[in-house]
C-alpha cells in the first residue's frame, strides 16, 4: 500500500496524541493519586442514621495526625452540619450520605463533588493545603428548595483549628 | 478548454504543504489546550478527591 510521506506523519501524530491524553490520566492516577468517588464504602439504612457510629452524630473528627473525618448528612434541603470547619494542609475524608433523595456534594469550584444516594455513602478525601473559605452546593435537583441548599466549607490555619477544638 | 493535462506528477511529488502546515498547526492548539485543561484548569482546581485506586 502506498501510503504518502504527510499522511504518515498525520497518522503517527494522531497517535501519538492518543497516547500521550493516556499517559496524562496515567500520570494523574499514579504519580498525584487523583481517585474516582465510587461505591465501595459500606452502604447504610437511610432510615436509621442516628444508629451508625458516624451518621449518628455529623462532623468533623480527627483520626491521625493531620487526618480528619467528616461525617455529612444531606436531607432536603439542608446539610448536616451547615458549617464544616477542618484545619489547612490536612487530609479530610468526607463521607456523605442522604437521608431522602438523591443530593449532590459539591465543593464549588473544585474538583471535590460527588452525588450523595440514600443508602449509599460516598467518601472523598481532599487534602487542604490553604485557609480560605468554600461554599458547598447540592447540584442534584431535589425538590422545591434545591436552590436553598447549602454548606460552607471553612479551611482555617492549623494553630487555629486547636483552639476551635477546646 | 485546457483539459489537456498541463503537468503530470507521481504520488510522493504531490506535496500539500499549505494542508501539512494546517494540520501542524491544530495538533499543536491540541497539545497546548490538552496541557492547559489538565494541568492548569483541572489538576490546579483544588480541592481534588485523591485517594488510591481500587
Amino acid at each position: 500500500m502506498n501510503i504518502h510521506t504527510y499522511e504518515k506523519f498525520w497518522l503517527a501524530a494522531s497517535m501519538v496524541l492518543i497516547v500521550g491524553f493516556i499517559l496524562t490520566i496515567t500520570y494523574g492516577a499514579v504519580g498525584l493519586g487523583i481517585a474516582m468517588i465510587d461505591d465501595s464504602s459500606p452502604t447504610v439504612d437511610p432510615d436509621n442514621l442516628d444508629e451508625h457510629p458516624g451518621f449518628a452524630d455529623p462532623g468533623v473528627e480527627q483520626v491521625g495526625e493531620n487526618e480528619y473525618e467528616v461525617h455529612v448528612i444531606a436531607v432536603q434541603f439542608a446539610y448536616f452540619p451547615n458549617e464544616i470547619v477542618v484545619p489547612a494542609d490536612s487530609t479530610v475524608t468526607f463521607h456523605v450520605t442522604s437521608e431522602d433523595v438523591i443530593h449532590s456534594f459539591s465543593v464549588v469550584g473544585t474538583n471535590a463533588n460527588t452525588m450523595v444516594i440514600p443508602g449509599e455513602v460516598a467518601s472523598l478525601t481532599v487534602e487542604t493545603d490553604d485557609p480560605g473559605e468554600y461554599g458547598i452546593l447540592c447540584n442534584e435537583y431535589c425538590g422545591v428548595g434545591h436552590h436553598d441548599m447549602e454548606a460552607r466549607l471553612v479551611v482555617v490555619p492549623q494553630d487555629e483549628f486547636e483552639l476551635e477544638v477546646e | 478548454m485546457s483539459s489537456e493535462l498541463e503537468r503530470e506528477i507521481g504520488h510522493d511529488e504531490f506535496d500539500p504543504k499549505g494542508t501539512l502546515a494546517l494540520i501542524t498547526i491544530y495538533f499543536l492548539i491540541l497539545v497546548v489546550l490538552w496541557i492547559f485543561m489538565y494541568f492548569v484548569e483541572f489538576v490546579g482546581n483544588d480541592l481534588t478527591v485523591v485517594g488510591v485506586i481500587g
